[in-house]
């Protein structure tokens, strides 16, 4: 099996186009939740939710979710050095939800009103493998495409799957990220579920409410050890190991335990053949919802025991980006190990008793991190947990 | 590749076939309809309602959407087939094209028609693309990796390579893979205007059990086949669209993988699927040397859907045991015993191909 390291990163996330941006905003701890304006709260209990400000780039033909993906995979690729020669052995791996649901929605809606098909185009990208096709084009990307569904932790799952693929030799480099568009349908189910914060969400504070929704991209390039070593580029962490465990309990609802989730982190342990003890920060799930956020205090309580990691939630800050929440997070995670520092949760002020560590409130803490783990759950009982190493 | 895979279960279910390896080779056998029949207002060939619900009780049904029923459904079959217990260590991989749209419609039409108090929090979890797997999960046990891959066309072939991939290298001990669609008149009707006015479309299910060799033997089951190489590259093509290049080291890397020099293809499953400037590439790509070998696509009377791709590998290997292919002309010819190729190739470039032997 090869090694696989990061030697690229690509973010649009609420802070802005870029990874700068993304950084910056974590390490300083800000919160970009805010009134939406995408689409129509009225009626609804939470009109709060982290847009992406002034997206500008990626023709306006495209969906938002395209255009966010295509952004944050071309930055991947600037940020990794590669060649147009070497794109075309190189795998993508996107992990996908609303695919380009916001304009379908408008679509749907307009025809609701008028009877009328419209134009097909806008059938043509609302499908989630509509993200892969479009950047897999533009970056002339000729390896393995696959779009992976996999709810809230798609993001994560892709980048799992991804580095399957270098590590078993199928190929020497990988873009692999999530991304999403803030749509209605996403927006109304939440709150139908009422799940929703209608204040900034607050991640593992006793009186945390729900969550707060967003949108973003985040890819990393993904390579083999000795290709990155040949070709002398910079090496952002090594991906030492991962796992993707499900449920197999409810549709929405995590096992009460945290099965999946503790098994998940168990395994990807394992596979990083890295001792608990060693992992030094745990980039959490952390929706800032009662239920998952205790079950996944448990979980990692379980794997790492009491008090031992730093824990945060960077949710609470970019609120619940869907489908990009796991590479997003996973960039989070990359940089904590390359930086030393940690980001911090924000808007945590109470401690919750049941949530056994340290959540790193409101300020990032400057750190060793030699090792860090980031968590990835979703519906239907998904769980996805990436090592990350100094490399 | 360290590990010999091989495939122990097959489970589909749509409207001209459902049942185990058993029952297959006597459909793939039997006469095949001049066209396609569809029932009265459907937009292509569907599955009758009573059908399903012989699948999936009526309790089990009220939980899920109809399109996780078919999963379910084809998912029990193949598991029975194979003699899988329910305490075995299991991973899934889902092909899909449209998921779950009809409840996405449905969750939409809840709030257009009645506002916020319209919305149903039940078919919320069915508007994202993952609810065939996580029902499927459910019911079979499944508590491994359980992946979901969306593509154009080639979903099913798609999750097959991963899963033989997953199973060879160790990740899962045992994968159900396959691909599930269903029927919706919105769909076929943008996706004609789109340029495949000339498919057929169809709803459905389909599995295949892998497992490694060697644990196969261990249970003493039945080997049906094996997947000997696959491998999945990208051709040069706008999204959605019909490329010009028709060079992919996919077909390659998968006989190369599987030891099998190309003269050696004597027959193939391909996915023509009706959509006349896609077939055309599609037989480019093949290029001379393939394009000329007997070939079936088993869309004639099942529809395009994303269970033919695992119905394909596992006609593949009743063909690769039986030396019977059953073409798209109606008959069924006697081609060699031995390997054959399952080969796909979507608009928008995704090519994937799987080499399957006896």
């Amino acid at each position: 099996m090869k090694r696989v390291v990061v030697t690229g990163l690509g973010v649009v996330s609420p802070f802005g186009t870029g990874l700068k941006a993304y950084w910056s905003g974590l390490a300083a701890g800000t919160c970009a939740i805010r009134p939406l304006s995408l689409i129509d709260t009225a009626g609804f209990r939470c009109g709060i939710g982290a847009e992406v400000p002034e997206l500008t780039g990626g023709s306006r033909r495209r969906s938002r979710a395209d255009r966010l993906a295509l952004l944050a995979a071309r930055e991947a690729v600037e940020d990794a050095g590669l060649g147009r020669h070497e794109r075309t052995d190189t795998a993508l791996v996107v992990g996908a939800v609303g695919g380009g649901m916001l304009e379908a929605e408008a679509w749907y809606w307009a025809r609701s009103r008028s009877g009328a098909d419209g134009h097909p185009g806008v059938f043509r990208s609302v499908l989630p493998y509509s993200h892969a096709e479009v950047v897999g084009h533009a970056l002339g990307l000729g390896g393995p495409r696959e779009s992976v569904v996999a709810a809230c932790s798609s993001g994560a799952a892709a980048v799992s799957l991804a580095a399957d693929l270098i590590a078993d030799g199928v190929v020497p480099c990988a873009i692999a990220g999530g991304a999403d568009a803030l749509t209605r349908i996403c927006y109304m189910g939440f709150n139908a579920l009422k799940l929703l914060d209608t204040a900034p969400c607050r991640p593992f504070d006793r009186d945390r409410r729900g969550m707060s929704i967003g949108e973003g991209a985040a890819f990393l390039v993904l390579e083999d050890a000795e290709s990155a070593r040949a070709r002398g580029v910079r090496v952002y962490a090594e991906l030492r190991g991962s796992a993707i465990t499900t449920d197999a309990y409810h549709a929405t609802s995590p096992h009460p335990e945290g099965d999946g989730m503790t098994r998940a982190m168990r395994s990807a342990l394992a596979r990083a053949h890295t001792a608990p003890h060693e992992v030094v920060y745990v980039n959490a799930h952390g929706t800032a919802t009662p239920q998952n956020d205790r079950i996944e205090a448990r979980s990692i309580r379980d794997v790492f025991g009491d008090g031992r990691v730093l824990v945060s939630s960077t949710k609470s800050m970019i609120g619940h980006t869907m489908a990009a929440a796991g590479s997003l997070e996973a960039t989070a995670t990359i940089l904590a190990v390359a930086h030393d520092l940690v980001p911090p949760t924000a808007n945590h002020e109470t401690p919750d008793p049941d949530v056994a560590f340290d959540c790193v409130p409101k300020t990032a803490r400057d750190v060793a991190v030699d090792v860090a783990v980031s968590n990835s759950f979703g519906f239907g009982g998904q769980n996805v947990t990436l090592v990350f190493a100094k490399s | 590749m360290t590990t010999d895979v091989v495939i122990t279960g097959v489970g589909i279910v749509n409207a001209a076939f459902t049942g185990a390896s058993e029952a297959l080779g006597a459909y793939l056998t039997s006469p095949r309809p001049a066209a396609p029949s569809f029932a009265a207002g459907a937009p292509g060939i569907a599955l009758a309602d009573e059908a399903l619900s012989r699948l999936v009780d009526a309790t089990e049904a009220r939980r899920m959407s109809r399109v996780s029923q078919l999963a379910v459904a084809a998912a029990r079959l193949a598991l029975a087939d194979a003699r899988i217990a329910g305490d075995t260590p299991l991973g899934l991989v889902i092909g899909t094209e449209f998921g779950d749209l009809r409840s996405t419609k449905a969750f939409a039409d809840g709030y257009l028609q009645r506002g916020p108090a319209g919305l149903s929090a039940l078919l919320f979890p069915n508007t994202v693309m993952n609810t065939m797997a996580a029902a499927t999960s459910i019911a079979v046990r499944s508590r491994e990796a359980s992946v979901t891959v969306n593509a154009p066309l080639v979903a099913g072939e798609l999750a097959v390579a991963r899963a033989a991939a997953a199973v060879a290298n160790g990740r899962l001990p045992v994968a159900l893979a396959g691909g599930v669609d269903q029927l919706d008149g919105d769909i076929v009707r943008m996706i004609g205007r789109l340029g495949g006015a000339g498919e057929t479309h169809g709803e459905g299910a389909a599995f295949v059990v892998l497992e490694p060799r060697a644990a196969a033997v261990a249970r003493g089951v039945p080997i049906l086949g094996r997947i000997a190489g696959w491998a999945s590259r990208v051709l040069t093509a706008r999204p959605y669209g019909v490329g010009r290049g028709t060079t992919s080291a996919a077909i390659a890397t998968a006989l190369r993988d599987a030891d099998v020099a190309a003269p050696d293809v004597r027959w193939i499953y391909r996915s023509a699927s009706g959509d006349a400037a896609r077939d055309r590439w599609e037989d480019e790509v093949l290029g001379d040397d393939l394009v000329g070998r007997p070939s079936a696509t088993l869309r004639r009377d099942i529809g395009r859907h994303s269970g033919l791709g695992a119905l394909r590998v596992a006609a593949a290997a009743w063909t690769a045991r039986s030396g019977l292919l059953p073409s798209d002309g109606g008959d069924v010819v006697r081609v060699p015993i031995g390997p054959g190729l399952v080969h796909g190739l979507a608009r928008g470039g995704t090519h994937v191909a799987l080499v399957v032997t006896s």
